[in-house]
């Protein structure tokens, strides 16, 4: 049976509504991009949507009480909740460096870590 | 990398001077602002060839807004990478650093004053060093912008605690650790209001709705999809709020439509439960130094009035990013500021380039455009923002140009560059630029 997703395409401000039309996983046609960044774009997001994903953990003698963190790639847009979760269990201590990797393999999956946005020094206070 | 710019000495107050201090050395250029727009005058200001550059921020460390907004989405121009803002402000504080650029920061700007030689004092209130005079031969302003708040649009309505801003809530949240409440509703659409409903989400909050009297989004379409679609939280475009309810705290916020007039339906009213009403409802350029100094500013962006060089109507004083012009993307702050501090380094170092011989008019649906005015000596780039969605356009430049764009709209600045050759074929001492239909 064929279904249909329907998408706003990000590539450019115009936004066209993209339409795709699939059998189970199988793509049988996109339709309302007006280039082809759009059939690119809702092919991606039918198939695997990705998303960048940066937050902040919690840090003890820094400057501040929170520090940015990311995920160096982009993962699975169903993933960023349970992220959400195991990145927040995590407790630093000042020093930071920038780009310091916090947690390794993050989802047990090699290779996608998180790390650190910024330094942050010690603060004596 | 270590905390260099507090180890940065100023000399203490000489005792000549009762209340301001004297500071014995001065500068070729001194910015005021320590975020990208700063940051990038004072590289600008070192390439154009002078050695003393003091960038001066109020804030504990220099990055301006950069550092509360954690998101990626910064430096694809400049660095050839999505960087967070953090990162960004990180490696271009780095850059600075190594260009030995001195930085002070927990340094208030509190005036500037012109002596009858040209040389301007700046009056800083500085955490380590009380009050100090700064001497210098230019100086960039580059105090960024800050959020309007209730009362620019006066939301009627009882005053309780929980109606805060965007950008303040952003960072309580990324950089204090503290959430502004637990059920938030939005008011405003901008790039500042989804991210953070975005952002609360992920903090376990819960976002009841982003409200927008506009017919369309102001922010991206990237946010609209990934902030708010992503995780379910309703856009009630052509909405607002029409009123605030609650004692202590707020309790619930009363929604309505709005008609063609852009004022609330009140017969459609419905009340909203929520404890905290984030408002996103534009920038607007901080400008009480200029103001002291008796800059001339523009009426519509807010920031002073620049010709070519970016250089205000007080000669030696430029100005670049967020307080020349709100803009939305930081890597066009970056390219202008780099600009406003070679310009300023040139003039510390005593070259006059000729006074522009054409003034910039906006015109049809063009709300306004920076620089206001050109000379026809090199090649210019003009930022500018329309009035109303059009599509598709093209902008028009006197009788000299034409360019086709396919969409423009209020929320994305544009950029257009024109070559000196068309310049040299052109006569007048106005040139006005208009964004038509595109069969106009
Ligand atoms: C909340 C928010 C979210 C944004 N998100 C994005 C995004 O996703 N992508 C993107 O590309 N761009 C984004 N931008 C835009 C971009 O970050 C800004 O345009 C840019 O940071 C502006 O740089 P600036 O240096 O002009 O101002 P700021 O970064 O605001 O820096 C101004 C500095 O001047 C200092 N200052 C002000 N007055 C004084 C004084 N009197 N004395 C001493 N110091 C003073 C302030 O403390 C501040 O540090 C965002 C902007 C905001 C406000
Ligand atoms: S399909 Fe092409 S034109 Fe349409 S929004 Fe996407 S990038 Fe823009």
């Amino acid at each position: 049976m064929t279904e249909a997703e329907q998408y706003i395409c990000i590539g450019c401000p115009i936004g066209c509504p993209l339409r795709l039309e699939h059998e189970g996983d199988k793509i049988i046609e996109i339709s309302g991009h007006d280039c082809d960044r759009g059939a690119k774009y809702a092919k991606q997001e039918f198939t695997e949507p990705r998303r960048d994903f940066s937050t902040t953990v919690a840090i003890s003698g820094a400057r501040w009480n929170r520090l940015p963190v990311k995920v160096n790639r982009q993962i699975h847009k169903d993933r960023v909740m349970e992220g959400a979760r195991i990145i927040h269990e995590l407790q630093v201590e000042a020093p930071v460096k920038l780009g310091q990797v916090l947690i390794k393999n993050v989802f047990g999956e090699e290779g996608i870590d998180v790390v650190a946005c910024r330094t942050m020094d010690r603060v004596i206070s | 990398m270590s905390l260099k710019w507090k180890t940065i000495n100023i000399q203490k107050p000489g005792k000549k001077f009762n209340i301001l201090g004297h500071m014995e050395q001065a500068y070729d250029v001194v910015v005021i602002g320590g975020g990208p727009g700063g940051m990038g005058a004072a590289l600008g200001a070192r390439e154009s060839g002078v050695a003393r550059v003091l960038i001066l921020d109020r804030e504990s460390e220099p990055g301006g807004i950069l550092l509360q907004c954690i998101h990626s989405g910064f430096g694809l121009h400049y660095f050839k990478e999505q960087l967070t803002g953090p990162e960004y402000a990180e490696r271009f504080l780095n850059k600075v650093i190594d260009d030995n650029v001195k930085i002070m920061a927990g340094s208030y700007v509190s005036g500037i004053a012109v002596d009858s030689d040209g040389t301007k004092q700046v009056r800083v209130l500085s955490e380590d060093h009380g009050q100090v005079i700064v001497k210098t031969r230019a100086v960039v302003l580059s105090m960024g912008c800050r959020e309007r708040t209730r009362g620019a649009i006066r939301i009627p309505g009882t005053r309780p605690s929980g109606v805060l801003t965007a950008g303040l809530a952003q960072k309580f949240v990324n950089m204090m650790g503290m959430l502004p409440g637990k059920r938030i509703a939005i008011l405003g659409s901008g790039d500042i209001g989804l991210i953070m409903a975005r952002r609360l989400m992920l903090e376990g909050c819960e976002v009841v709705g982003v409200f927008e009297y506009l017919p369309y989004s102001n922010g991206l379409t990237r946010n609209v999809v990934q902030c708010l679609e992503d995780f379910g939280i309703p856009l009630h475009l052509s909405t607002t709020v029409a009123y605030i309810h609650g004692r202590d705290r707020v309790e619930r916020i009363t929604v309505a439509p709005v008609e063609k007039d852009l004022k609330p339906d009140l017969s459609q009213a419905r009340d909203i439960q929520c404890d905290t009403l984030l408002l996103s409802i534009g920038l607007i350029p901080e400008n009480e130094l200029s103001q002291s100094l008796g800059i001339r500013l523009d009426l519509i962006t807010g920031g002073p009035w620049v010709s070519s060089t970016l250089e205000t109507s007080m000669p030696g004083v430029f100005a670049c990013g967020n307080v020349l012009h709100v803009h939305d993307l930081v890597d066009y702050v970056t390219r202008e500021s780099l600009l406003a501090g070679r310009f300023a380094g040139e003039w510390a170092q005593g070259v006059r380039r000729p006074v522009d011989n054409i003034r910039l008019i906006p015109g049809d649906n063009v709300r306004y455009c920076v620089p206001h005015s050109l000379s026809t000596e090199r090649e210019h780039t003009i930022y500018m923002r329309c009035k109303t969605v059009m599509q598709p356009c093209k902008i028009r430049v006197g009788n000299l140009m034409e360019k086709k764009l396919r969409f423009v709209v209020p929320a994305e600045m544009i950029m257009l560059k024109i070559k000196p050759h068309l310049l040299d074929k052109f006569h007048g001492d106005t040139l006005r630029i208009d964004i038509l239909p595109e069969d106009a």
